[in-house]
């Protein structure tokens, strides 16, 4: 009824293959896409700058971790790290005069060849093992930014981004920021749709159910763990100088310290391996859900309905917040973008309870 | 659409300016702390926060800044940059004139935006030292004795009181990261001015364990020994120099040493231990009595009264009353209402402010926004700190230094 299925016929196999085959699911992203592209106009700046521009930038973190850790199957608790890099790497190379374009790819670089040389322990090591090489790794990066002053930036350990154009587009007003998060945001989220349809993404897949079964059928596992790495690393790179240059505008270690890792983590779970949606709603809610509690908990002590202690008051919201982690995890196991999924799958047939296909 | 939007807005705060015109005058002044009570700054953001709020009820109590009630919002961080900036947009739309994060990477992550903003963020023994010059920071305002003045202070204080330090070796016992390296380059230039031998020993963050690096301190049996950590790792170091032979009275701490530390070490073992003092300790001074008398004892204190006249306590209300003073000067010399630029000016304007003996006599200029880099070495007797010395600077060419070539730096950056 919702979706409108009757009549919707694939003459030919490129409308069956195509990302949303079903017209009420395009719509759907249309119309976000529309919502996404007027932001500035139809949002405050606040709203623009303190909320939509972090989450579409956590998002295209969480999705390169998604990339990794959903369909290639492989633990990855140092992806901080593989954003610092980037970050840095791009700051230097900007300010060394290279233009930012180019500066955004030598960051993807960078961190995937970084990435792809510690990525290469899990060709030995699977599962805890693996966590254990990526934790490494987050650390000796972190250990490496605070003691050379050349890479963190002297003694205040403190790097600005310079001012910048983007495509002849200064990267001034907090417009041009979002706009290029945006395209970044939709560049991968393309991206990895597209790879979750194509050989590589079901090599990937294959790797993740069972390597060794997937050698025996012929996918080359050394070759596709190096791929999901380096692919992965990369994203996470730029990702890391887009946070840089769009949001923070200034970067200190502590911004990607072994928390963030854990949060880029918790997004990817809470969201659902594997899912892109779920990227998106876990991003939003691993990074927007204590704000607004913070902020719901603040207003209510102000109003007078809930008089604590300042300490207790800013603890509550991180205890609900753990509670709703605990309680969307419970209730559906894979995440949100499944809780969507389930939604979807109802209403697709409804009033029936299911389909006949 | 958007022009559409402004429109509304603008004719919405039109209809506001009228109504509101004749109470312009009694308008409140707001601040917005945002600070973390949830992740690293836990040891000392209850009782700081507590003697933010405790002294601003006292200046309402008192009727405000001539007449100007003022409203602070407190919320938290969690030490995320990500939450500051969430947190500093809305201060800043709802026009606060003054933040304070108490936490370096939120409050690095917003000088650009309060430069650009032109609201006052305080950034009290936190945050860049080199945001003391003022010409280049001109929002920023480190209020108290940075870093690198507590560490000159400390090495003057051994070098004029603990029998000289020419030819000594002096340990310098830091936690790995960028607050415990910043001292070093000042502690290298006194070395050479001073002719001591300095070495540095890190240990890792948290700082929790540290025995290995204490092995290593008692090995190159250092006549002096800088402890500069924060939170739980000070009681650790204390505890670890304690048990490697180093006496409490060699032991020198950066500012973060407070009684609860003095508590974990055991009151009497750590007798003798020194540290930079910023405010003092304790309920003696006038401003603290009158807070027990005129907020705590009424009933309207924010927090528990013991943690009253306690170090990080007394350091909320240092930094309070620092900025209620620049906030007078400015209504009294700009008029009504506050804003940020005012404000600044009106710190700018400080002139020895000692917050009738809690601090040490501060001046702020357009150039020198670190108050001149005050301090003293106290020493811990067992129930308290103890004063060793009257308030006095310490080599400020050699912190003057550090600070310009930061602030070249940032300059160069922001072209």
């Amino acid at each position: 009824m919702f979706y409108r299925l009757s009549g919707i016929y694939h003459t030919r196999y490129a409308t069956a293959r195509q990302l949303w085959p079903i017209p009420a699911d395009r719509w759907q992203v249309y119309f976000l896409l529309l919502v996404g592209v007027a932001a500035p106009l139809i949002f405050s700046n606040f709203t623009l700058t303190s909320y939509l521009l972090p989450w579409l930038i956590f998002t295209a973190a969480a999705l390169s971790l998604n990339l990794l850790m959903g369909v290639a199957g492989q633990l990855h608790f140092g992806f901080a790290a593989v954003m610092a890099i980037g970050a840095y790497t791009s700051i230097h190379l900007v300010r060394i005069g290279v233009p930012l374009e180019f500066a955004l790819v030598g960051a993807g670089l960078m961190s995937a060849l970084i990435g792809s040389v510690f990525g290469a322990a899990a060709l030995r090591v699977k599962g805890l093992y693996l966590v254990m090489a990526t934790l490494a790794m987050q650390y000796l990066v972190d250990w490496t930014i605070i003691n050379v002053p050349a890479i963190s930036g002297g003694a205040q350990a403190t790097l600005q981004t310079p001012s910048t154009t983007f495509f002849f587009v200064p990267l001034r007003s907090d417009t041009a920021r979002y706009y290029l998060a945006l395209l970044w945001v939709l560049f991968v989220t393309l991206l990895i749709l597209n790879i979750k349809r194509t050989s590589v993404g079901r090599a990937l897949v294959a790797v993740r159910d069972k390597d060794y079964a997937a050698a025996v059928i012929g996918v080359n596992v050394v070759r596709f763990k190096l791929v999901a790495f380096f692919t992965s690393s990369f994203l996470g790179g730029v990702t890391g100088a887009v946070l840089a240059f769009c949001y923070y505008q200034a970067v200190t270690p502590e911004q990607f310290t072994f928390n963030v890792s854990v949060q880029l983590v918790a997004m990817v779970l809470v969201g659902g391996l594997g899912s892109v949606l779920g990227s998106y709603l876990g991003a939003g809610f691993v990074l927007l859900a204590p704000i607004a509690l913070t902020n719901f908990a603040v207003y209510l002590n102000q109003m007078g309905w809930l008089n604590v202690s300042a300490n207790l008051l800013s603890h509550i919201p991180l205890m609900i917040y753990g509670a709703l982690i605990i309680g969307f995890l419970l209730l559906e196991p894979l995440g949100l973008g499944k809780i969507y999924d389930n939604v979807r799958k109802y209403l697709l047939v409804w009033p029936f309870r299911h389909s006949s296909m | 659409m958007k022009r559409l939007f402004k429109k509304l807005a603008g004719v919405t705060a039109l209809g506001a300016a009228i109504a509101a015109g004749p109470a312009l005058a009694q308008e409140p002044i707001k601040f917005a702390t945002p600070l973390d009570f949830t992740a690293v700054y836990t040891f000392l953001t209850n009782e700081y926060s507590e003697g933010q709020r405790d002294y601003i009820t006292l200046i309402n109590e008192r009727g405000g800044i001539n007449g100007h009630k003022i409203e602070m919002s407190v919320s938290d961080t969690g030490n995320q940059p990500q939450r500051g900036i969430e947190a500093y947009n809305r201060a800043s739309r709802d026009g606060v004139v003054m933040v304070d994060f108490l936490s370096t990477p939120v409050a690095r992550a917003m000088v650009n935006r309060v430069l650009d903003d032109e609201i006052v963020m305080i950034m009290a023994l936190h945050g860049r030292g080199d945001a003391s010059d003022g010409k280049t920071f001109p929002y920023v305002f480190p209020l108290m004795a940075t870093y690198w003045s507590q560490a000159a202070l400390l090495i003057d204080h051994m070098n004029q009181n603990e029998g000289g330090l020419e030819g000594k070796k002096v340990a310098h016992v830091f936690i790995d990261s960028p607050f415990g390296r910043e001292p070093i380059p000042v502690l290298e230039e006194l070395s050479e001015r001073l002719n001591f031998e300095l070495r540095t020993f890190p240990y890792a963050s948290p700082g929790n364990e540290q025995s290995a690096t204490w092995s290593d301190v008692r090995r190159y049996r250092p006549d002096f020994v800088i402890i500069w950590g924060a939170g739980g790792g000070q009681a650790v170091s204390v505890r670890d120099a304690i048990r490697n032979g180093i006496k409490p009275e060699q032991i020198h701490s950066v500012v973060w040493l407070a009684e609860a530390d003095m508590d974990t070490v055991g009151r009497d073992v750590a007798k003798g231990v020194r540290k930079f003092q910023a405010a003092v300790s304790g309920t003696d001074t006038p401003i603290i009595q009158d807070i027990i008398k005129e907020v705590i004892e009424t009933g309207k204190g924010a927090g528990p009264r013991e943690n009253v006249g306690r170090t990080y306590y007394n350091i909320g209300v240092a930094t309070m009353a620092i900025v209620v003073e620049g906030a007078r000067i400015a209504l009294e010399e700009f008029g009504a209402p506050l804003t940020g630029d005012k404000l600044r000016q009106g710190m700018e304007r400080i002139s020895d402010f000692d917050a009738q003996g809690l601090i040490p006599p501060a001046t702020f200029t357009e150039e020198d926004h670190q108050g001149g880099g005050f301090g003293r070495v106290a020493e811990w007797d067992g129930e308290q700190w103890a004063p060793l010395g009257d308030w006095h600077t310490s080599f400020q060419d050699v912190v003057w230094e550090e600070i310009r070539e930061g602030a070249e730096e940032f300059r160069e950056s922001r072209e």
